[in-house]
C-alpha cells in the first residue's frame, strides 16, 4: 500500500500517457463528426447502438465506477443498493419517457415541457432546477478527481481539487462542443474494459468463483456485510433513496438530452436497450469490485485514504495488477470524469446563459458576441463553484453524492415532464410552481439532513432525519404542480393537448 | 419494473433478516435477488423491445395509413 501516499512514477507515467491518449482520440472523432454536412442534423442520423453507448457513457460517471465499489467496499450489500437503484431508472425512462421525449422534443426537455406552455416561466423554472442538479452532480465529480489526483500524486486533496478545476475548465473552455457523443462513446467502451479487466484479476485469485469471495468477505468481516443494515438503517431512508435513484434517471437533463440525437422512436428504443444491458453489465462488475476491494486491499487501508471510501477501484487495481494498472484505472476514471464534466458544465451554462440572462433579463434581445462571452463567464462561474463546494464536500462518498442529484432530478423535472406529457390539464404555472417546489424542498432538506448538519457543519443533530430527501419531494412536487394547474385553468395549453398526443405516436 | 424494485427496496427496509439469510456459502438472499433485479431490467426490457416492434409499431403504421386516406 505504499503507493497510496507517495507519488510513483510508473502509475504517473501511464496515467498522463491514457489521459493524452483518450484526448488525442476523442479530438480526431470529433473532428471527424465535425466535419460532416450538417452539425446538428447529422446529430439525428446516429446509430440507435452508438447512441446507446453515449448514453452509457454520460451515465457511467465515474461517480458511479468509484462510488459504488467504495460503498460496496466500506459497507458491502447496502451499497449495491445505489448500483441496483441506478440500473432500474432505465425501464421507467424506457416505458414512460424514451419515446414521447424523441418525438416531441427538440434539443433539451424543457421543449417538452414548454411545448404547450408559455415559454419562459417554464425555462426559467427548469432552469433552476437544471442548474441545482448540475451543481450537485458536479461537486461528486470533484470529490472523485481531487482524490484520485491526491493518490496518484501525492497532493493535499484541496491543491488537487483546485487543479482538477483549472484542467476541467481549460478542458471545456478549449474542447467545449467538440466533445460530444464519440467522448462518450469511446469513454463507455474503456470504463467497461477496465472494469471488466480489473473484475476478472480479481476472480483469478478466487478461482474464477464470486461466492468465494462473497464468502472471503464474510468471513473476514463478519456476516453481516452480505445483508442490509449499515448504511441504510432507517427502513424510511432506504424506501426514500430507492425511489430518488429510481425516477431520478428520467429526470437527468444531460441524459435525457441524448433522445433528441437519434431519427425515430424506434431508434431510440434500441438505444435504451443498449444502454441499459451495458450499465447492467457494469454494476454487475461492481459487486466483484467492491467485495473485492473489501478483502483483498482492506477497510481499512481503503478508509485510510479517503473517508468516502471513493479510492477502493483503483487502490485495488494496484493490489492486482501493479502500478501500471493504476495509472490506467485511474487514467480511464479520470477521463470519464473530464467528459461528464465538459457535458455538465455545458449544460449548466447554457441554463444560466441562454435560459435566465437572454430570457428574462434581455428579454430575448441579446446579440451573438454578448451570448459567447455570457456562456464563457458561466462556465468560470461553474468552474469556481464546484471547485468550492469540492472542498467543502471532502470526505463524502461520490455515489451518495450523486444520489442527492437524482434526487433534485426526481423532484424538480420528473413530475413536470411526466404531467406535461400524459396530463391535459396541466399549466404553464403549474408546471412553474412544481419545479420550483421540487427543487427548493429538495435542496432545503439536503441542507438540513446528517450529511450537511452533522457531517460538513459539525452540529449534534440534524433537523432532517433522512440522508435522501425524495419520499418527501417527489410527491410533493406532483402535488404542487396538480393543485396549481387546477387553481390555475390555461384552456390554451388543455387545447394543445392533442397535438401532444399526437406528436407523442406518430412525430412530426 | 416498479413492483419489482419497489418490493426489493421494502425488503432492504423491513425485513433485513430474511435477506441476510443464507442460500449457499459466501451467496444471501439479498445479494441473490439483487442480480435478479439486474437480470429483470434486462429481460422487461427485452420484451418491450419486441412487443413494441412487432406490435405497437403495426398499429401505428395501420393507424397512419387510415389517416393518410
Amino acid at each position: 500500500m505504499n503507493g497510496a501516499s507517495q507519488p510513483n512514477i510508473v502509475a504517473m507515467g501511464g496515467f498522463v500517457l491514457f489521459i493524452g491518449l483518450s484526448l488525442v482520440i476523442t479530438w480526431m472523432a470529433a473532428r471527424r463528426t465535425k466535419s460532416t454536412e450538417h452539425f446538428f442534423a447529422a446529430g439525428r442520423s446516429i446509430t440507435g447502438t452508438q447512441n446507446g453507448l453515449a448514453l452509457a457513457g454520460d451515465y457511467m460517471s465515474a461517480a458511479s465506477f468509484l462510488g459504488i465499489a467504495g460503498l460496496v467496499s466500506l459497507s458491502g450489500f447496502d451499497g449495491l443498493i445505489y448500483s441496483i437503484g441506478f440500473l432500474v431508472g432505465w425501464p421507467v425512462v424506457m416505458f414512460l419517457i424514451a419515446e414521447p421525449l424523441r418525438n416531441l422534443g427538440k434539443y433539451t426537455f424543457t421543449d417538452v415541457v414548454a411545448f404547450r406552455l408559455k415559454q419562459t416561466p417554464v425555462r426559467v423554472a427548469s432552469a433552476i432546477g437544471g442548474l441545482a442538479v448540475v451543481a450537485f452532480y458536479l461537486i461528486a465529480q470533484m470529490v472523485g478527481a481531487g482524490n484520485l489526483i491526491r493518490l496518484l500524486f501525492g497532493l493535499p486533496y484541496e491543491t488537487a481539487v483546485v487543479i482538477v478545476g483549472v484542467v476541467m475548465l481549460g478542458y471545456v473552455l478549449f474542447g467545449g462542443m467538440l466533445a460530444t457523443t464519440w467522448v462518450q462513446i469511446v469513454k463507455a467502451v474503456l470504463l467497461l474494459g477496465g472494469a471488466f479487466l480489473l473484475a476478472m484479476l480479481v476472480l483469478v485469485k478466487f478461482s474464477m468463483n464470486p461466492l468465494a469471495l462473497f464468502d472471503a468477505a464474510a468471513q473476514q468481516y463478519g456476516e453481516a456485510v452480505l445483508a442490509p443494515g449499515r448504511l441504510v438503517s432507517d427502513p424510511l431512508d432506504a424506501i426514500s433513496l430507492g425511489i430518488a435513484l429510481m425516477f431520478g434517471t428520467a429526470g437527468l437533463p444531460h441524459i435525457l438530452m441524448r433522445f433528441y440525437t437519434v431519427p425515430d422512436a424506434k431508434t431510440a428504443r434500441v438505444s435504451v436497450s443498449v444502454a441499459t444491458a451495458a450499465i447492467g453489465a457494469f454494476y454487475l462488475l461492481t459487486f466483484i469490485l467492491g467485495f473485492g476491494a473489501m478483502v483483498l486491499v482492506g477497510q481499512d487501508a481503503i478508509r485510510a485514504v479517503d473517508a468516502g471510501g471513493n479510492m477502493a477501484a483503483p487502490l485495488l487495481a494496484e493490489v492486482v495488477g501493479g502500478q501500471a494498472f493504476l495509472g490506467f484505472i485511474a487514467a480511464v476514471a479520470f477521463a470519464t470524469i473530464l467528459a461528464v464534466v465538459a457535458g455538465l458544465t455545458l449544460a449548466g451554462a447554457a441554463a444560466l446563459s441562454h435560459d435566465i440572462w437572454v430570457s428574462v433579463v434581455r428579454h430575448g434581445r441579446a446579440t451573438e458576441r454578448e451570448q459567447f462571452v455570457l456562456a464563457r463567464a458561466s462556465t468560470v462561474l461553474l468552474a469556481i463553484a464546484s471547485i468550492l463546494l469540492g472542498i467543502a464536500f471532502k470526505g463524502q462518498n461520490v455515489a451518495y453524492m450523486v444520489g442527492l442529484a437524482f434526487a433534485i432530478a426526481a423532484s424538480a423535472n420528473f413530475p413536470a415532464l411526466i404531467l406535461s406529457i400524459f396530463w391535459r390539464g396541466f399549466t404553464t404555472r403549474g408546471a412553474q410552481f412544481s419545479m420550483i417546489a421540487g427543487t427548493v424542498s429538495a435542496l432545503a432538506l439536503i441542507y438540513l439532513s446528517p450529511a450537511i448538519q452533522v457531517d460538513i457543519l459539525k452540529a449534534e443533530s440534524a433537523w432532517f432525519p433522512l440522508r435522501n430527501p425524495g419520499i418527501i419531494t417527489i410527491p410533493l412536487s406532483f402535488l404542487v404542480g396538480i393543485v396549481v394547474s387546477l387553481a390555475s385553468p390555461e384552456p390554451e395549453a388543455a387545447r394543445r393537448f392533442a397535438e401532444v398526443e399526437h406528436r407523442i405516436h406518430f412525430g412530426e | 419494473m416498479t413492483a419489482i424494485y419497489v418490493g426489493f427496496i421494502l425488503l432492504i427496509a423491513y425485513a433485513k433478516p430474511l435477506l441476510a439469510t443464507r442460500i449457499a456459502p459466501g451467496l444471501s438472499l439479498g445479494i441473490l435477488l439483487g442480480v435478479l433485479v439486474i437480470l429483470a431490467a434486462w429481460l422487461l426490457i427485452l420484451v418491450y423491445v419486441r412487443w413494441a416492434n412487432r406490435h405497437y409499431d403495426t398499429a401505428l403504421a395501420a393507424l397512419r395509413r387510415q389517416s393518410d386516406i
